[in-house]
């Protein structure tokens, strides 16, 4: 996996919470349940658009969060043609590198289309 | 054509998968839909009501129209037309599998999410698109049945699914918080697309439609369906208005025969078969839109064919005005419903006129 300390990754359509696709590990061995969560965080943050629209023309780039052990990164795919699909990145908090792992994560959901 | 009956559509897909066949399942019923199996893997899936590939593509206008009809022209005989989007160049590999899974768990919502249906399977059949993904048929049926609960989860009522979009006149609240895509839907559901004309017309996928739909519901954004099904549903789809001369003249006309009599009042009449059956909620909901019809009105005939039955049943509707009177808008709303006869002939004239000048030209 090219992001250092990365232990599992999905990408979830948010609207449903249902893992398009998955690789490596989801917390509790469930990617489904993960993919349910991780809609339910991307649909608080956008649904009453509290953060993205602090400020004109925003757009939800990441969500990012932390715990003891890890780091759960979100992060939008951007398709032309209409879907709601967003990243998921599992990180392992002693291996992996925040700031690494978002400029990766960036990358892998621009070639996921790109390619 | 193995088996045309009456059954599960997900337990005759679960039959197919489990026998490692390939071909179509076809399922009748509304909204109904096909699956599209190859070797036990689903490969596609389509359904009316929700946009396939082609539609979301273009829609978006992520392709142009013309480049996905060269394609289709290229690569139906064939069954490669997705291969030959990515092969040429249009598409990446990455958007063609994202774009086909999503639009394919969309349409399997549709057509497998009716307990019961007229299912078919064809041997051997296989979609133009050609396989791109290969999904686990269990994994659709699962993911099928936790959508139909998310659903109910989110405002337990199965007919905004599939009934004609009306936003409410009023916002419930002083401050209300929509998405981009129930935006959309507001802007463009005028009380007569269904919400899958909806998803087609913005190439939005079906199911996230209806689930923006029903979170409106549930936030009071929409005019609930009336709960009288049945009499004239599919055949006509007839705008609603919201006005009480019209209200009153409904039951009159509407009881008899539905389609012929709402087509000869033009605008107006349509909407009171439907304003009628609910009195007192409509009534605080009547709003401004009256006043807007009288405008085109063409409306001759109806006085003359139902001039008996209004007096009497005017007697109800002057309470109902003076309860609106703040806005003011009540004379304009009785008066509207006599003013557009002579416009309306008026406007005849005026059309023979100006076509006869037009001529002279």
């Amino acid at each position: 996996m090219a992001i250092p300390g990365a232990v599992g990754a999905s990408i979830v359509d948010y609207t449903t919470g249902f893992p398009v696709a998955t690789t490596g590990a989801a917390p509790n061995n469930d990617h489904e349940a993960a993919a349910a969560g991780t809609a339910d965080v991307v649909q608080a943050a956008t649904s009453r658009s509290l953060y993205v629209s602090a400020v004109p023309h925003d757009l939800l780039e990441d969500l990012i969060i932390t715990t003891a052990g890890g780091y759960h990164l979100l992060r939008p795919v951007q398709t032309d043609f209409d879907s709601r699909l967003v990243l998921y990145v599992w990180l392992d908090r002693a291996q992996g590198n925040l700031a690494v792992a978002r400029l990766r994560m960036q990358k892998l959901a621009d070639e996921l289309i790109a390619t | 054509m193995t088996t045309s009956r009456t059954a599960a559509p997900a337990s005759l897909l679960a039959r197919v998968a489990d026998e490692r066949q390939t071909g179509a399942l076809v399922v009748g019923g509304h909204p109904g839909g096909a699956v599209y199996v190859l070797e036990g893997r689903v490969i596609y899936a389509e359904s009316p009501a929700a946009p396939g590939v082609g539609e979301l593509l273009t829609a978006s206008g992520r392709l142009a129209g013309r480049t996905w009809q060269n394609a289709l022209d290229l690569g139906t005989s064939t069954a490669r037309v997705g291969r030959l989007l990515v092969d040429q160049g249009h598409l990446t590999q990455g958007e063609l599998e994202l774009c086909v899974l999503g639009a394919t768990y969309d349409a399997a919502y549709f057509a497998l999410s009716a307990p019961e249906a007229p299912t078919d399977f064809l041997p051997g059949a296989t979609h133009w698109l050609g396989p791109v993904a290969h999904i686990d048929p269990g994994a659709i049926t699962r993911e099928v049945r936790r959508r139909v609960r998310l659903l109910d989860e989110i405002f337990p009522d199965a007919r905004v699914d599939t009934a004609a979009v009306t936003p409410a006149p009023r916002a419930p609240r002083e401050r209300v918080t929509i998405t981009a895509l129930q935006w959309e839907l507001l802007v463009h559901a005028d009380g007569q697309r269904t919400p899958a004309d909806l998803a087609l017309l913005l190439g939005k996928a079906g199911y996230a439609t209806i689930q923006e739909l029903r979170r409106m519901a549930a936030l009071g954004l929409l005019e609930l369906p009336e709960a009288r099904p049945a009499e004239a549903p599919e055949l006509v789809r007839l705008p609603r208005m919201r006005g009480t001369a019209v209200d009153v003249q409904r039951p009159v006309v509407g009881s008899g025969k539905e389609p012929a009599a709402p087509m000869v009042r033009s605008g107006n009449e349509p909407a009171a078969p439907m304003v009628r059956s609910g009195n007192e909620p409509t009534v605080p909901v009547v709003s401004g839109a009256a006043p807007v019809r009288p405008g085109p009105a063409p409306p001759p005939p109806p006085p003359s064919s139902a001039p008996a039955a209004e007096p009497p049943r005017n007697a109800p509707a002057p309470p109902r005005l003076a309860r609106r009177k703040p806005g003011a808008k009540l004379p304009k709303e009785v008066a509207g419903e006599t003013p557009p006869v002579h416009p309306g002939t008026d406007e005849v004239l005026l059309k023979r006129i100006r076509t006869a000048l037009r001529a002279l030209r």
